[in-house]
C-alpha cells in the first residue's frame, strides 16, 4: 500500500511537471549554469582515473564555524590538534564508473519524516512529519522546476523522486539509505531532520558512495563527522546558538538564565553550545530541566525554574511544547523572556500560546521575509502549487534539492562528481534562503537571525540588526596562535 | 645529540643510496641496494611481494568491504558478493543473490573456530551464516538482531557478536538466545556501532560518536573509553585518552588496544594512551577506515591515503604502502616518525590507495581496497626491528615521499 501510495506520488508529480509554466522554468537558470570554476573542476575530475585524485585545491578555513575566541572550548590552553578546517578529499575510485546507458529517469533519492510512526527514539507517537511534508513539499518544487525546464537536459530525460519515510525508529533511515543507494540506484539524497538518524543515514552514504544532502537537521555535530560526502544547507544550532549568546550576555546583560528542553537528541545537542557559550562568557546556566516527550504538563521543571529566580528561559524542542510550556508560564506567574529555538517559530505555536507569544524571541536560520528575487519568486511558485505559504524546511529543501540538480546537470551521472561539483564549488549558492556558502567542513555557515514576536508578527534581526556585539574571530588556527592565556598581561 | 648523530649518519646513507642508484625502478622486482646499513640502524620488514585479485580474477566486485583468512580458504565480503579464494588451488568461487547470498553487500566477516561455519554482515541485510554451502538469514524482522545494517562481525566462543546501525546484538549459536545493546543497557552515549572484536575475554565495540566500548565476557560488565575533552573539533591533549569519540575500528591483541578513528588513529597498553596522527607518523591520513593489530607492537591502518603500519610502537617507526596513480607500481616508505628512513620501489603494492581492511594469514597480510584485493607474502616475516640492507630510494623516489608529507630532516620535537 506504502509503495503504491509512494508510486502515485511519483507518476503525479512527473505529470505535474510536465503542465508547469514557463516561469517557473526561468527560476532553472542557475541550475544549468557552469561557471569557469566549476568547468575547471571538470575538466579535472572527468580526466582523473580510477587511481589518481584530482587536485582540487582544498577548502581552508582559519577559525571552525566562525567561533568566537572567548566561546572556544578550553580557550586558555592551546589544542593539540584542531579538526574540520581542512576539506575532505574523496579518494576513491568512482570518477572512473561511466554514466550508464539505460536509465529513463534521474533519481534522486528524498528521506524525511513523512509517515506516522511510534518512534522509540521519542519515546511514543513520532512528532516530526510536520516538518517532514513541508521538507518534501520543497524538494518537490525543486523537482517540477527542473523537469519543467528539460529536466537533465544532456539526455532529455525527467528527475524523479525517490521518496522514503524516515520514520523516527532508529536505524530506520540506515535501511532507506541502503534502498535508495543500491535499488533505487539514485544520484544523489536530500534529507532528514531527525540528529540520530541524519547520522545513521551518513554513516552509510559514506559506505555506499552517494552524496546526501541535509536541509533540515541543525544537530552541529551532524557535520563534525568528517565524511566527504555530506553536505548541509542550513545554517545549525550552534551558529544559532552564539547569536542568542552574545544578544543574552553581550547585549541585554542577562546574568541568570535557564533552560528548559526535550529530553531528546534535538533538545540536548540543540543547547550544547548554549550552556558552553554562557559559561565561557561568565555566566553559566542557573538550572537546565529536560521533560519527555508528549507530556503536556511541565510543573516540575517549571517550579523548580521558577524557584532560581531566573531573568529569562530557553526553550529547546519542539513548537507544541514550546508553546504548552510558555502559557504554563505565564500561568504560574513567570514574566521571565523567553527564548526559543527555530521550531518554535511556526503557526502551531502561536496558535496554541496566542497573546502569550509576543515578545517570544527565536533563533532561526535565515530570513524568510527577505526581498531577494529568489526567495519572492520561490514564495510565489510554493503558494501557486501548494496553495500556502512556504516555511524554512520547504524553503531549504528546496535550495538543498537544487543545488543537488545543479550538481548533477553539471557532473552527470556519477556519484562521485556529483559529489566533487558541490564539494568545490566556491560561488555562494544564490537560494532561496540566502546565499549558502559552505565551510571547508561543507556546512552552511551564512547569516543567522533572531525572531521577535512584536504586535502579533514575528520580525526577523540580523546581527548587525540589533546591534548585537560579538567577541573576536581570529583569523588564524588555534594550534598555531598564541591562546587567551597567553594574550594576558 | 646521539640521537642527532645517527640522524645525520641517515641523512648521509639517504644521499648516498639516490646516488648510487642508477636507473629508475621498473624491474619486476624490488630496488635494493647493497649498502649495508649501519649497526645502529635497524630497519622493519617491508613487503615486497604483493598480488592483486580483481573482477578479472573471478572476484563478484571490486569494492572489497571485509576478509577473513581461514587456513586455506580466504573469505572475501565486497560490495555485490561473496569470493572465497582456495589458497591451495588458486581458484576463486563467489556467491551473489541469484546463489542464495541473502543481500549482495557483504560488510563484514568471521569464522567461527570450533564449527567451521562462516558469519556474514550484510550492509542492510542482517546476519548471515554460511556453511553446507547453505545460507541462514536473521534479520531484524524474524531475529533478534537490533538492526540490518551490520558493519561489523565477531565470534566470541558460541557467540555471535554484529555491530549494527543501531546497537549490537550478541547471538548465542547454542541456546539461540540474542541479547541487544543500545543506551538502555550499556553505556552508549550513541548507539552508532562501527566495528566490533573479540579477544582474550573482552569484546571491544567502536560506536560512532561513543568512542569505545569495552565487554568483559566473564562479568558481563562494560567500560567506556570517550575522549576526554569532550569536544568534537579539537583533541586537546594528544595522549590524554581515544583521539575521537567517532571511532571506525578497534584490534585487541596482548592486552593492548589498537583503534582507528577518522580523526586520527590511538593505542591503549592499559595505563597509557598513545594517539598517532597524520602529520607527525607514517600515518598518510587521519582518515582510519579500519585497523587490525598483529601484536602489542604492530598494526595495520587502512586509511584513505593508503596502508600504514605501525610496525614497532617503541621506536615509532612506520612503513606505509601505497599505489602510484599513475604507473601503478608500489612504493613503501619506512619512517621514524615523520622521518623517511628508507623509500622502496616495487613492481606491485596495493591495487588502490583507498584501503577498507586488512587480515593477516600466518606471515601474509590481506588488503581490502575500493579497487581490488591484495596478498603480500611475508616470505622472511620478523617482528619488530633488526639490522638489514637498506632497500634503494631513487632521488624521485624521495621527492614523491616529500610530497606525500614525508620529511627527510629531523621532525619537531614532540611533546609526548
Amino acid at each position: 500500500m506504502k509503495r503504491c501510495m509512494f508510486f502515485s506520488l511519483i507518476v503525479f508529480g512527473i505529470l505535474v511537471s510536465s503542465c508547469a509554466s514557463r516561469k517557473q522554468a526561468s527560476l532553472s537558470e542557475q541550475t544549468t549554469e557552469i561557471d569557469a570554476e566549476t568547468r575547471q573542476v571538470l575538466e579535472k575530475i572527468n580526466s582523473a582515473g580510477a587511481y589518481e585524485v584530482p587536485d582540487l585545491g582544498l577548502r581552508k578555513d582559519y577559525n571552525y564555524a566562525k567561533t568566537a575566541e572567548d566561546v572556544e572550548p578550553f580557550g586558555h590552553v592551546k589544542p593539540y590538534k584542531e579538526h574540520f578546517l581542512l576539506q575532505m578529499e574523496y579518494t576513491g575510485p568512482g570518477r572512473a564508473i561511466p554514466e550508464p546507458e539505460d536509465v529513463n529517469t534521474v533519481k534522486i533519492g528524498f528521506i524525511g519524516p513523512i509517515m506516522s510512526t511510534v518512534s522509540v527514539a521519542t519515546g511514543g507517537k513520532s512528532h516530526e512529519e510536520v516538518l517532514g511534508i513541508k521538507m518534501l513539499q520543497g524538494a518537490r518544487l525543486a523537482i517540477e522546476q527542473a523537469n519543467a525546464a528539460g529536466g537533465y537536459l544532456k539526455r532529455s530525460i525527467p528527475f524523479e523522486l525517490a521518496i522514503s519515510n524516515d520514520n523516527g525508529l532508529w536505524g530506520a533511515s540506515g535501511n532507506e539509505i541502503i534502498k535508495m543507494a543500491y535499488k533505487d540506484n539514485v544520484w544523489a539524497i536530500l534529507g532528514t531532520i531527525d540528529g540520530a538518524n541524519s547520522h545513521i543515514a551518513i554513516r552509510v552514504a559514506l559506505k555506499a558512495e552517494v552524496a546526501m544532502m541535509n536541509s533540515g537537521d541543525t544537530d552541529p555535530t551532524f557535520i563534525e563527522t568528517n565524511i566527504p560526502w555530506v553536505f548541509r544547507c542550513i545554517s545549525d544550532d550552534r551558529q544559532q546558538s552564539y547569536l542568542l549568546v552574545d544578544y543574552m550576555y553581550r547585549k541585554l546583560g542577562l546574568k541568570r538564565v535557564g533552560i528548559i528542553r526535550a529530553s531528546n537528541r534535538y533538545g540536548r545537542f540543540g543547547v550544547r553550545e548554549i550552556n558552553d557559550g554562557s559559561r565561557r562568557l561568565g555566566n553559566p546556566i542557573i538550572l537546565e530541566m529536560a521533560y519527555p516527550l508528549g507530556t503536556n504538563d511541565f510543573s516540575l521543571q517549571l517550579e523548580r525554574l521558577k524557584a532560581e529566580n531566573l531573568e529569562a528561559i530557553v526553550h529547546w524542542g519542539d513548537a507544541q511544547e514550546g508553546a504548552l510550556i510558555l502559557n504554563q508560564m505565564r500561568r504560574m506567574g513567570m514574566d521571565q523572556s523567553y527564548f526559543a529555538c527555530d521550531r518554535c517559530l511556526s503557526d502551531e505555536f502561536i496558535e496554541i500560546a496566542g497573546d502569550n507569544a509576543e515578545g517570544v524571541i527565536c533563533t532561526y536560520p535565515w530570513d524568510p521575509t527577505g526581498q531577494t528575487a529568489p526567495l519572492k519568486q520561490f514564495r510565489q511558485d510554493f503558494e501557486q502549487r501548494f496553495g500556502e505559504q512556504p516555511e524554512t524546511y520547504a524553503a531549504h529543501a528546496y535550495d538543498g534539492m537544487n543545488m543537488l540538480i545543479w550538481a548533477i546537470q553539471a557532473a552527470g551521472l556519477n556519484r562521485a562528481k556529483i559529489r566533487d561539483v558541490l564539494a568545490y564549488r566556491s560561488k555562494p549558492w544564490d537560494g532561496a534562503t540566502g546565499d549558502i556558502v559552505l565551510s571547508a567542513a561543507l556546512d552552511d555557515v551564512g547569516d543567522v537571525y533572531l525572531a521577535k514576536r512584536q504586535k502579533g508578527k514575528w520580525k526577523f534581526y540580523s546581527r548587525e540588526d540589533l546591534k548585537v556585539p560579538q567577541g573576536y574571530i581570529p583569523p588564524r588556527d588555534r594550534v598555531s596562535r598564541p591562546t587567551l592565556a597567553a594574550q594576558l598581561p | 645529540m646521539k640521537h642527532l648523530t645517527s640522524n645525520v649518519i641517515i641523512l648521509i646513507l639517504l644521499s648516498l643510496s639516490s646516488f648510487c642508484r642508477a636507473g629508475d625502478s621498473t624491474g619486476a622486482s624490488p630496488a635494493l641496494l647493497s649498502v649495508p646499513a649501519p649497526a645502529a640502524q635497524k630497519l622493519p620488514y617491508v613487503y615486497t611481494e604483493w598480488r592483486h585479485f580483481t573482477t578479472e580474477d573471478g572476484l563478484p566486485n571490486d569494492h572489497i568491504f571485509a576478509v577473513k583468512a581461514d587456513s586455506q580458504r580466504v573469505w572475501v565480503g565486497t560490495e555485490n558478493g561473496l569470493a572465497c579464494i582456495d589458497k591451495t588451488t588458486g581458484k576463486i568461487r563467489s556467491w551473489q543473490e541469484k546463489d542464495g547470498l541473502p543481500w549482495r553487500v557483504v560488510s563484514a566477516l568471521d569464522v567461527n573456530a570450533k564449527t567451521g561455519e562462516l558469519w556474514l554482515g550484510l550492509f542492510g541485510g542482517g546476519l548471515a551464516r554460511f556453511t553446507g554451502g547453505r545460507f541462514d538469514h536473521w534479520h531484524q524482522l524474524n531475529s533478534g538482531l537490533v538492526n540490518d545494517v551490520v558493519y561489523g562481525v565477531a565470534i566470541e566462543n558460541d557467540n555471535v557478536w554484529a555491530a549494527t546501525t543501531a546497537g549490537a546484538s550478541r547471538y548465542n549459536t547454542v541456546t539461540g538466545e540474542w541479547t541487544i545493546y543500545t543506551e538502555k543497557n550499556a553505556p552508549m552515549e550513541e548507539i552508532w556501532n562501527y566495528g566490533v572484536s573479540y579477544n582474550d575475554g573482552k569484546v571491544y565495540l567502536g560506536i560512532w560518536g561513543s568512542g569505545v566500548l569495552e565487554f568483559d565476557v566473564a562479568t558481563e560488565s562494560w567500560k567506556d573509553y570517550l575522549d576526554p575533552d569532550g569536544e568534537m573539533e579539537i583533541d586537546l591533549y594528544r595522549d590524554d585518552g581515544i583521539v575521537h569519540v567517532i571511532t571506525t575500528g578497534v584490534s585487541f591483541v596482548e592486552d593492548v588496544l589498537w583503534v582507528s578513528s577518522y580523526f586520527g588513529m590511538c593505542r591503549y597498553d592499559g595505563r597509557h594512551w598513545r594517539g598517532f596522527y597524520a602529520h607527525e607518523t607514517g600515518l598518510p591520513s587521519d582518515f582510519g577506515n579500519a585497523v587490525k593489530a598483529r601484536s602489542a607492537t604492530e598494526a595495520w591502518f587502512a586509511t584513505d591515503k593508503g596502508i600504514s603500519v605501525l610496525a614497532d610502537f617503541s621506536s615509532d617507526t612506520w612503513v606505509t604502502y601505497t599505489m602510484d596513480p599513475n604507473t601503478h607500481r608500489g612504493k613503501a616508505v619506512v619512517s621514524q616518525g615523520k622521518k623517511v628512513l628508507e623509500i622502496v620501489d616495487m613492481p606491485r603494492a596495493i591495487p588502490h590507495n583507498y584501503a577498507l581492511w586488512t587480515e593477516f594469514d600466518g606471515n601474509d597480510v590481506w588488503v581490502g581496497t575500493s579497487k581490488g584485493l591484495a596478498n603480500a607474502a611475508g616470505i622472511g616475516y620478523y617482528k619488530g626491528l633488526k639490522s638489514r640492507a637498506r632497500h634503494a630510494a631513487t632521488g624521485r623516489e624521495a621527492k614523491a615521499a616529500k610530497s606525500d608529507g614525508h620529511e627527510t630532516q629531523e621532525p619537531p620535537k614532540r611533546s609526548g
